[in-house]
């Protein structure tokens, strides 16, 4: 071969070298980082974890105490959240992706929707706090969840509408040539059909909102106490690991990389469950 | 035909397959019956439908309403101050938006090769067995809460690039002229840098997740026919994949870096919160939504409150730009493609 | 009206003797359209009680498309209408006071993919029987059976009534809708290429099926298999590019068409 050649395809040859040893760097440089944030959070996270940090109250710095108003504030705000978002998302989703496929509405709401999807989600809170807080006159738990759900809201939307658009036209033409109306066709076999998906999406959504803390910083506020009111602040975790990881106080510190821990946790086997869930579905 | 052994009831019952006028005007009526219930749900799903243009509509209104005092009050000055005083009430937004914007730069300076490289691996390089639990893994950096990126940024990321990193960018240079100032001492540990790079870690999946699928899209015939002329790996994919799934891989870049500019929790923890631009990128500094985060439950003042909701909008407002040019592209893609 | 259709129909299965024939469904005048492309042109045929119909022809020709106007299943999706008169028992089913769903429920499908729906073999059916009906629990098992019966299920799946219905074979599946379908008590069935999905044997038993059916039901039968037609069927419909060329009765149809494109579909000249 000539050896201008050679040397040509020697070069082309380093610099596929090169790339691709870019390409391995990058993958294990992408991963490392997920090793060392898991692996800091369980050492830190699991040394502070017991059972008392399920059962006592956020304690005053220097004194010992737990997580549980945090813990509860967030499990009902999120539950309120999910109760609020999950209906109007999946009764918007259905309209899209059932009566009104090809319609103008349904593409500006999709458009709409997926901005929505990732807003700033302070920008949500302060969206909350206009019209709740700032007229009620006070913060609410009522408020945090509210934001939650605006969050919650679009995630359903998507999937809903992706999930009942994947059902076959098949289905649905066999169930209408039976005279099935269109309300009970949807209700009755597009989102059996479509179930496991759903449910996924709702699941996403859970593990999204677990983690959030922006919105909640000027809607529910937080609250040192034990309090079910939810006319009044309540505690979350986000919040409650954003107050205590920000002092200067070594146990305050420690719980707050406690309730990381159980946050991320949650976040994962959300995850995973959801994950299964869509596995089975792809099997069936 | 024959019967098959049915009892003779049932078979006189159910002789012949029409039905008596009688049972079809029952139908008739059972079917105007459902009909209410059917125009009833076909209306609450329209409505749920417009609720979410709705729910937009009332973010955008709410935010301006805010801002109104504060746009009043400073005008577009506001937009270039660097003034942020609480007590005068003097209120600029040049310094968190200069965060923002750098932070989110640093970020995608980052993310953007790297979740290239990434995805390259992952279609051309990864073995078969390895690639659902690397993709998993992929995932699960995008799941994890931002507040945990703050914590960990704040406790072990900074203090790491005090001690080790920092110090060396500022040796390394100082003597080059402009650079210099760039990383001018001294090393805070948090600061726009810090922020930058954990938002990099944090915008990294999603350039990752959105590059894979586009570059798996690519029809294998195009990258057979490259392969055949005797072509390396690298330069399919830099003369036949890139080319081919621009469009998407800038939607997924825009996508990314409207996440990065709405980041909250991780920047704030590391972010510093010093309300002014400094020429270093290892000073502290702030960001539009580390500074809503930081200050608001604690805004005396209508005038101060409504500066920050003028930043609020501010924010709402890029980022539903960026993620609109997102949509677009990766609409385009997706039509071109077919899916 | 047809209080005639309550009586049993005498098993005269001999075609040609005019006497029989009572029209179920008149076809006049039918244009269809995709949006501005004409896909059915001026079609006019007559659907007889009792007989089983096919409607064959090339790919593209337009039979389904005639077969799916029959339930106004070209509802569903916007950009597809139609013009002309159908009329089912003297009613024109095209107009727009017609009421859809009992539409639906007089002319029942059966589709070309098996459509059993998410639910038990025992729900699948009683699913749509609940939608018009309040029966007791033993009514309703014994509708089930006797729709499950009809179709010649019952046998192999009376012990597993509560399986998924998609657990079943491909001509089980199929035999499951055609049980869905009677089990709502139609007048009319459509068949649209019913067995193109299933294996010979299932065909068989299909076809079998459908000539035990035709004596309580009107039949219209979609086919790209010309054998079956000949074997199923009373009256042929010859389709071309949108057009209805030829209808008549089978035998002849098959023996001595009038028209040379039928003739050179029958005998193969084109697919």
């Amino acid at each position: 071969m000539d050896s201008s050649l050679s040397r040509l395809y020697a070069r082309r040859r380093r610099r596929n070298v090169m790339t691709m040893g870019l390409a391995y760097a990058a993958t294990g440089f992408g991963l490392s980082w997920l090793v060392l944030i898991l692996a800091v959070l369980l050492w830190e996270g699991f040394s502070g974890l017991s059972l008392a940090v399920f059962t006592e109250m956020t304690p005053p710095p220097g004194a010992a105490g737990g997580l549980l108003n945090p813990i509860m504030g967030s499990l009902v705000m999120t539950v309120i959240a999910v109760l609020i978002g999950t209906p109007l998302g999946i009764l918007a989703g259905t309209y899209m992706a059932e009566y009104g496929r090809y319609d103008k509405l349904t593409s500006v709401v999709r458009f709409i929707n997926d901005i929505l999807l990732s807003a700033p989600s302070i920008v949500i809170g302060l969206f909350v706090y206009e019209i709740m807080v700032a007229q009620m006159g006070h913060f609410s738990g009522w408020a945090g969840a509210v934001s939650l759900a605006v969050i919650v809201v679009p995630v359903v939307v998507r999937t809903t509408e992706d999930m009942l658009t994947l059902v076959p036209d098949t289905l649905r033409e066999a169930a209408a040539s039976i005279g099935l109306p269109r309300s009970l066709m949807i209700q009755k076999v597009a989102y059996r059909a479509a179930r496991a998906g759903m449910i996924t999406g709702v699941l996403l959504a859970v593990a999204r909102i677990s983690g959030e803390t922006a919105p909640l910083l000027f809607t529910a506020l937080n609250n040192q106490f034990w309090s079910l009111d939810l006319n009044a602040p309540v505690a979350s975790l986000p919040v409650v690991i954003f107050q205590f990881a920000l002092s200067p106080y070594k146990d305050w510190q420690s719980l707050a990389w406690t309730g990381a821990l159980i946050i991320t946790l949650a976040v994962l086997a959300l995850s995973i469950i959801a994950r299964l869930l869509a596995a089975q579905r792809r099997s069936s | 035909m024959q019967p098959t052994g049915r009892s003779p009831v049932v078979d006189v019952a159910l002789q012949g397959s029409g039905i008596s006028i009688a049972e079809q005007v029952d139908r008739a009526k059972v079917l105007q019956r459902l009909r209410l219930g059917d125009v009833a749900f076909r209306n609450i799903t329209r409505g749920a439908a417009v609720t979410v243009l709705v729910i937009l509509g009332g973010i955008i209104i709410s935010l301006v309403w805010g801002s109104l005092p504060a746009l009043r009050a400073f005008g577009v000055s506001f937009l270039y101050e660097e003034v942020w005083n609480p007590v005068t009430e003097k209120f600029g937004a040049i310094a968190p938006i200069y965060g923002t914007v750098v932070t989110s730069f640093i970020a995608m300076l980052i993310a953007v090769p790297v979740g290239l490289f990434i995805a390259l691996f992952l279609t051309e390089l990864c073995p078969m067995w390895l690639r659902r639990p690397i993709g998993i893994a992929i995932e699960l950096l995008a799941g994890i809460p931002s507040i945990i990126y703050g914590i960990w940024g704040l406790f072990v990321f900074a203090p790491f690039l005090q001690q080790y990193v920092q110090p060396f960018l500022i040796t390394v240079f100082g003597p080059i002229p402009v650079l210099s100032t760039l990383f001018e001492g001294p090393p805070y540990g948090i600061g726009i840098f810090t922020a930058g790079l954990i938002l990099a870690i944090m915008v990294l999946p999603f350039i990752t997740s959105i590059s894979r699928d586009v570059f798996e899209a690519v029809p294998p015939v195009l990258k057979e026919a490259a392969y055949g002329l005797g072509c390396t790996t690298w330069e399919v994919a830099r003369y036949v994949v890139l080319p081919y799934t621009r469009v998407g891989v800038i939607g997924g870049v825009m996508l990314g870096l409207g996440r990065a500019l709405g980041e909250t929790m991780a920047v704030t923890f590391v972010i510093g919160n010093a309300h002014r631009i400094s020429g270093s990128l290892l000073a502290p500094g702030t960001t539009i939504s580390a500074t809503i985060a930081n200050e608001f439950t604690e805004a005396v003042g209508d005038l101060y409150t409504s500066a920050l909701i003028a930043l609020g909008l501010i924010l709402f407002v890029i980022t539903f730009i960026v993620l609109s040019i997102a949509r677009l592209l990766l609409m385009r893609l997706n039509a071109r493609i077919g899916v | 009206m047809s209080m005639a259709a309550i009586t049993v129909p005498t098993v005269t299965h001999a075609p040609g003797n005019a006497d029989d024939l009572t029209e179920k469904v008149s076809v006049r005048n039918l244009d269809f359209y995709y949006g501005d492309n004409r896909a059915l042109k001026n079609i006019n045929v007559s659907l007889y009680q009792g007989k089983v119909t096919a409607f064959i022809g090339p790919s593209g020709c337009g039979k389904s498309t005639l077969l799916r106007v029959l339930n106004r299943m070209y509802d569903l999706y916007p950009n597809q209408r139609a013009t002309g008169h159908v009329t089912l028992d003297n009613e024109d089913i095209l107009s727009p006071s017609q009421d859809l769903n009992l539409l639906r429920a007089k002319v029942g499908m059966v589709f070309q993919k098996p459509t059993p729906f998410p639910m038990t073999i025992f729900e699948n059916i009683a699913f749509g029987i609940r939608l018009y009906e309040r029966l007791s629990k033993s009514e309703l098992e014994d509708r089930v059976r006797h729709a499950l019966e009809r179709a010649a299920l019952w046998e192999e799946v009376k012990d597993k009534l509560g399986a998924n219905g998609l657990s079943l074979s491909g001509g089980q599946q199929q035999r499951l809708c055609i049980a869905r379908t009677v089990a709502v008590r139609p007048e009319v069935i459509l068949f649209d290429e019913p067995c193109s999905a299933l294996d010979p044997i299932s065909t068989a038993k299909i076809e079998e099926l459908i000539d035990e059916l035709k004596d309580d039901y009107t039949i219209v039968i979609v086919t790209h298999n010309m054998q079956q037609a000949a074997r199923v069927s009373d009256f042929t419909a010859f389709m071309y590019l949108g057009e209805l060329v030829e209808f008549g009765e089978t035998t002849r149809i098959f023996t001595n068409p009038n028209d040379r494109r039928t003739q050179d579909y029958i005998t193969g000249r084109f697919g």
